[in-house]
């Protein structure tokens, strides 16, 4: 079913090309939504608190201008794109931020978007770059923090129950995603990467019990899909940091290819780990993104000892997924200036050099004016693998 | 009756055509200027009359290089890596390291002993690392562009160029001009330059010998003498350097055919007319 009654095709779509959508529907309805960049803010609070938690993203299609005139060229390309857009006034119907030390553009453009929006909340979430067992004492005292000033902001207290009720609520959006997954695993894919970029990138615009909701209509859709939406092709697996837009997975798609997982931060490195229902909420939380959030910002002791048992330890989960999701191979997506991705690039290469698994590494801009330049190394990087 | 194959290569700078028998039966080399469709029917015109067969004579044509997509009459489109990869090793079956300047990029390419690719590093979003750098200084120095090569063998001290932009460079060179530098020394300068940001690029993928150098790049002794002072090592160069795409997408066009052949599928042709292609 890919014609009209399609909620892949039409609710999906327009939500992701008209990002915002709903959030602002729901502002004018009086709900407060707050805003967030990156995997390591725990949304499970803001839903605790009664608010709506909405990802931030970028736009590749829209120069930014604005942006610049307050941030360096030095800041990644991703984290201008999104600055810009709410400078120009694109996600206004935001009432709060929260930001994490995910990486220095992050941290160190946090007041500058504090101070530029001006908005009635702002956080800067404490998030360690360490894991020992001191980090996850450390940030469970920071999460409580974090829920202070929530309570602050709306004026009441977020009760443990309403915690774990926002635990269960998200845990249930990511088996969902789970669920959507499994249609990759045949050949070729049930559902088209394309499609999970923009499914992925829509249900952050959402609160979390529409998200669950939406998720609902598009798995019984794709459990009555008779067509597949691509040819078989070879089965591709793109890592790096947020790829919120559809762009470099179409020019992909569109060159024979299907993508079949992405451990990107809006990926499965986002939405496969879930947060332990059984422990205290805080600890609970701790664990789930400081230690199974498995980002190139966490900088993880060697325990094995050795460079190339260090290597399985830090990326074995790569392995697994295009194990689990039969890729040919990876395309490794690194946006200039990113510094956790930037750093680790040697030993990312070393890793899919380890497991045998033909990897392509681009480097690019956030713009849609590079993906033609990069259309021509994508080809050859398919011609390679299907010969 | 031989079946004939013909490979076009739309580059930034040149357009290649060449038409594979046994052997290869013409080569056609023309510089691709603004109107690529028009230059594409007009250098295929002409390796047809050079080899002397009628158009419908050729099995399979396949494009490649940057204005791939913009040869009308092509069965397939394959990348320009793909394309090197295979032309060099038919014409130098030993290599297995391809490092090919172009105008507008640069690439490098591992291959295997059948011309397959096995990893590849492309430079093409920075003019500093291609042809068009020696242009523009051969430009800013007034040297004719085919005598760069050999004026920059004459040089005993050349010049230390640090910019990693070629406009930098240029002013450079300027200002070199200025102090009194021999021009010599500031077109080794400039080669070595170029040299330096093609092998960095290329020594992301292990180098393996024979290296073959490709593209317009090869044509100039003095830049094949510096990355080759560079590697420390003898780099090897095609009679015509040029045509290795256009070889490659020929070659890997009979090979398209006879794979189809075996497993008794046919391949969609396009039909054999040069239209006149209107430009807009």
């Amino acid at each position: 079913m890919n014609g009209k009654n399609s909620v892949i095709s039409s609710r999906v779509e327009a939500l992701y090309r008209d990002y915002g959508k709903r959030a602002k529907e729901l502002k004018d309805e009086g709900k407060t939504l707050i805003g967030y960049v990156c995997s390591f803010v725990p949304v499970e609070m803001i839903s605790a608190a009664g608010c709506i938690p909405f990802r931030i993203r970028g736009d590749i299609n829209e120069p930014v201008t604005k942006g610049d005139t307050v941030l360096e060229t030095i800041v990644c390309p991703f984290i201008r794109s999104c600055f810009d857009l709410a400078l120009k006034g694109k996600y206004d119907f935001l009432s709060g931020i929260v930001i994490p030390h995910g990486c220095d553009s992050m941290t160190r453009s946090y007041s500058t978007w504090s101070y530029s929006l001006d908005l009635p909340y702002a956080y800067f979430l404490n998030i360690p770059s360490v894991v020992k067992p001191a980090s996850f004492e450390f940030f469970a005292e920071e999460i409580k923090t974090y829920k202070k000033t929530l309570e602050a902001f709306i004026g009441h207290e977020i009760t443990e129950a309403d915690i774990s009720q926002a635990i269960k609520l998200h845990n249930a959006y990511r088996n969902k995603i789970r669920t959507i997954y499994d249609f990759r695993k045949s050949d070729p894919p049930m559902v088209s990467g394309v499609e999970i970029s923009k499914i992925l990138t829509v249900g952050t615009s959402l609160p979390v019990e529409e998200a669950n909701a939406l998720l609902d209509e598009i798995i019984e859709e794709l459990k009555t899909r008779s067509e597949p939406p691509l040819k078989t092709g070879k089965r591709i697996l793109v890592d790096g940091a947020c790829v919120d837009h559809a762009g470099l997975v179409k020019l992909i798609e569109e060159s024979g290819a299907s993508v079949v997982a992405e451990t990107t931060c809006n990926g499965m490195r986002d939405t496969f780990p879930l947060t332990d229902e059984q422990e205290d909420p805080f600890t609970g939380l701790a664990r789930r993104y400081l230690d199974k959030i498995n980002c190139p910002k966490t900088y993880r002791e060697n325990r094995a000892g050795s460079f190339e048992g260090n290597i399985a330890d830090r990326f074995g989960d790569i392995g697994r997924y295009a194990e689990h999701f039969h890729a040919d191979g990876a395309i490794l997506y690194v946006y200039k200036y990113c510094d956790p991705f930037g750093f680790e690039v040697p030993a990312r290469k070393a890793y899919y050099n380890a497991i045998d698994l033909p990897l392509l590494w681009i480097e690019d801009l956030y713009s849609s004016g590079t993906m033609g330049q990069i259309k021509t190394r994508i080809q050859a990087f398919l011609e390679m693998i299907e010969q | 009756m031989a079946d004939y194959f013909a490979g076009i290569d739309i580059g930034s700078t040149m357009t290649k055509v060449v038409i594979l028998g046994d052997e290869i039966i013409a080569t056609v080399i023309g510089p691709t200027g603004v109107e690529q469709r028009r230059l594409a029917n007009k250098v295929m015109e002409e390796a047809l009359s050079r080899a002397g067969i009628p158009f419908e004579d050729i099995t399979y044509i396949v494009s490649t290089g940057y204005g791939r997509i913009n040869v009308p009459f092509a069965d397939k489109q394959v990348t320009e890596i793909s394309c090197h990869a295979k032309g060099v090793s038919r014409l130098v079956p030993a290599a297995r390291t391809v490092i090919d300047i172009g105008g507008q990029d640069s690439k490098a390419i591992r291959i295997d002993a059948n011309g397959r690719t096995k990893d590849f590093v492309m430079n093409d979003k920075c003019a500093a690392g291609s042809g068009r750098f020696v242009e523009i200084i051969a430009d800013c120095l007034g040297v004719p562009l085919q005598e760069m090569g050999t004026v920059s063998l004459k040089s005993k001290n050349p010049a230390s160029i640090s910019s990693i932009c070629t406009i930098w460079a240029q002013q450079e060179v300027t200002a070199g001009q200025a102090k009194g530098r021999p021009i010599p020394d500031l077109v080794a300068g400039v080669h070595r330059s170029l040299a330096d940001r093609v092998v960095r690029m290329a020594r992301r993928i292990p180098l393996e010998k024979e290296i073959v150098l490709t593209g317009g790049g090869a044509k100039n002794a003095g830049l094949v003498a510096a990355v080759s002072h560079m590697l420390q090592t003898a780099l090897l160069v095609p009679e015509e350097p040029l045509i290795t795409g256009a070889l490659g997408a020929a070659s890997l066009g009979r090979n398209m055919v006879e794979k189809a052949i075996k497993k008794g599928i046919s391949l969609e042709t396009k039909k054999r007319v040069l239209d006149v292609v209107q430009i807009l």
